[in-house]
């Protein structure tokens, strides 16, 4: 019988909170070695193995298929992969890790509070400032499902962040952004607003399976998504 | 895996650009990708192939040629009119078909007698492609974005939704949408009590307070949006959430959107549309009869031209005509008047320009069946 390979989150809380939940569905993970380790095995079970991956690694191996199951955030899973529910399932909401992606603008722009203020301010955006809206943000495909699918804006520019993304309005290098946020209060600390229908995308936390047509009446893979099921 | 070659017709086409006195431009595969994502929008992005130079330069290939066309035109600075043609190889991601294909086509820049540039690049599409697919019904279909814009203002709303309307132009769900808001009312949200107070005061005292606000939150240095420009739109803003298009100029501007007709009756149909309406259209109307007027001098049969209200492409670069013909559901050729593209590029003075584009592999599809 083929081995089950199952991607967790190499370090920090998502770690911790993912393994809290494999041990009590009965599935206490074990690292391969020394503590440091990035192989692990769940004890009692020898034909499944685990993976430590980096959260958005785990989002690519999952829509490649090169492992089975993965816990990591939604957002990464429908930002890294394109057709995400034709590859992917989501198995179970773990309950942590959540963060919004949403849209954030400088709190002094009083006019803007919707998406559709904001179409408007970009359609005008480069007769009056000589350029597009910029938006800063490491979400390409969030933001443009949400700006050109759902709110028919096409007018703006990406700018590439890979970090301290809610700097970026005060810095110059993008008017707003697309981030993802937690409770809020760094956006706050840098004058910034959600708008009103704003948010993309409520994330937290998922077990997530690859569609493989291999899992068709493998009775383990059942398994495995009720042992997890159970225990939230 | 598809073996690119020259489509077989395209000595025949360089004949027919030729015997049109138009002058064969190249331009270079590799392109910088920022003028294709300024121009159409992010939303390109998905679909064209980005790299990046070493410097960090963000180039592509290049997804299709009147914007590479406009760029070699503004830096020849050979004057105008010039009308160039273009055969070669573009690139983009495409659900379906090959990601490299073949276009050809023309650009008509700076001619001023637009009626006539109109009538010449839809005559020019639709005679070559009956020389290459004699024989075979083509179904030519005209939009006019000017036409919508002067129905849209001539119902007097107010500017932010007139603009609002004129974006959406060809986004028919987008529009659709629009219009649904416009029919019901609603209210601003967002607004805290101490700035509905200042909204009710001058503007000079909310734009002292919008300064004030940036000022102590360092947002002042790098701000692109200046407090006068946020006062404005909050303003209009109010006055855009007051505003319900009466029942009647609904009912007038969804009718109008729906108006499909053979050419030869549509500018008697908008004549009739705007004087039934009490609509004044003034020179929007005239552009459009003497359009047709051009073409069918031109010899092109206003019958199997059909006129459709609600036909347009949701870039803010055409201005006018747009226009299509295709076979069986495929598009062959696509062209359209975009008088705003060349100045957005970087021209000093306004270039009047209309062109098309021939998709070469599906017109050969269309040979083979």
């Amino acid at each position: 019988m083929s081995t089950i390979t199952i991607a967790l989150p190499s370090k920090g809380r998502m770690k911790d909170d993912a393994s809290a939940i494999f041990e009590r569905a009965g599935l206490p993970i074990v690292a391969v070695g020394n503590e440091r380790s990035y192989r692990g095995r769940v004890e009692g079970h020898g034909d499944i193995e685990i993976a430590f991956l980096s959260a958005s690694e785990i989002a690519r191996e999952l829509g490649a298929g090169t492992v089975d199951f993965g816990v990591t955030g939604e957002d990464l899973i429908r930002e890294g992969l394109a057709d995400a529910d034709r590859k992917v399932e989501i198995a179970a909401r773990l309950g942590f890790g959540h963060a919004d992606v949403v849209v954030a603008v400088p709190e002094i722009w009083l006019d803007v509070d919707t998406m559709a203020d904001l179409g408007d301010v970009a359609a005008d955006f480069r007769s009056r400032h000589g350029r597009r809206l910029q938006i800063a943000t490491k979400y390409w495909r969030l933001t443009q499902q949400h700006f050109s699918g759902s709110h028919g804006i096409q007018l703006y520019r990406i700018v590439e962040s890979l970090g301290a993304t809610e700097g970026a309005p005060a810095a110059g290098q993008a008017d707003i952004i697309v981030d993802i946020t937690s409770t809020g209060s760094t956006l706050k600390a840098n004058h910034l607003k959600i708008l009103s229908d704003g948010v993309i995308l409520k994330s937290e936390a998922c077990l997530v399976r690859a569609r493989k047509a291999e899992h068709d009446g493998d009775v383990r893979i059942t398994e495995i998504v009720e042992a997890v099921r159970k225990v939230l | 895996m598809p073996l690119i070659n020259m489509p077989e017709f395209s000595s025949h086409l360089l004949d027919e650009f030729a015997a049109r006195g138009t002058a064969r431009i190249d331009t270079p595969v590799i392109q910088p990708a920022a003028p294709f994502l300024d121009m159409a929008g992010e939303d390109l992005r998905r679909r064209i192939f980005l790299t990046e130079s070493e410097t960090g330069e963000s180039l592509c290939l290049r997804p299709e040629f009147t914007i590479p066309v406009c760029l070699r035109h503004i830096s020849n600075a050979t004057g105008t009119p010039r009308r160039y043609c273009y055969l070669g190889e573009v690139f983009r991601q495409r659900r379906e078909g090959d990601n490299e294909f073949y276009q050809a086509g023309i650009e008509d820049l700076g001619e001023t007698a637009t009626a006539n540039a109109d009538a010449r690049a839809v005559n020019d599409a639709m005679q070559i492609l009956e020389s290459l697919i004699p024989g075979r019904r083509l179904t030519v279909t005209l939009g006019d974005q000017a036409v919508f814009e002067a129905v849209v203002r001539a119902l007097g709303l107010p500017g932010g939704w007139q603009k609002r309307l004129i974006q959406s132009f060809g986004n028919n769900a987008h529009l659709r949408h629009l219009l649904m808001t416009l029919a019901s009312p609603q209210a601003v949200s967002g607004l805290s009590p101490e700035l509905v107070e200042l909204l009710g005061q001058d503007e000079a005292a909310l734009i002292a307070h919008i300064d004030r606000t940036m000022q102590e939150t360092g947002y002042s240095t790098n701000a692109s949006r200046s407090p006068r420009e946020i006062a404005a739109r909050l303003k209009e803003k109010q006055s855009l959430a007051e505003t319900r298009l009466d029942g009647s100029a609904l009912v007038l501007l969804t009718e109008f959107l729906s108006l499909e007709l053979p050419m030869s009756q549509a500018p008697a149909a908008l004549a009739g549309f705007a004087d039934a309406a009490g609509l004044a259209m003034g020179a929007a109307l005239v552009t459009f009869e003497a359009r047709a007027e051009a073409m069918a001098d031109l010899g092109v049969d206003l019958d199997k031209v059909t006129y459709r209200a609600a036909f347009g492409r949701p870039l803010d670069y055409y201005t006018g005509l747009v226009f299509e013909v295709s076979r069986e559901n495929a598009v062959l050729a696509g062209g359209g008047r975009f008088d705003r593209l060349l100045t957005l590029l970087g021209a000093s003075e306004d270039i009047p320009a209309v062109g098309f584009s021939l998709w070469l592999d599906r017109i050969e599809q269309a040979r083979a069946r």
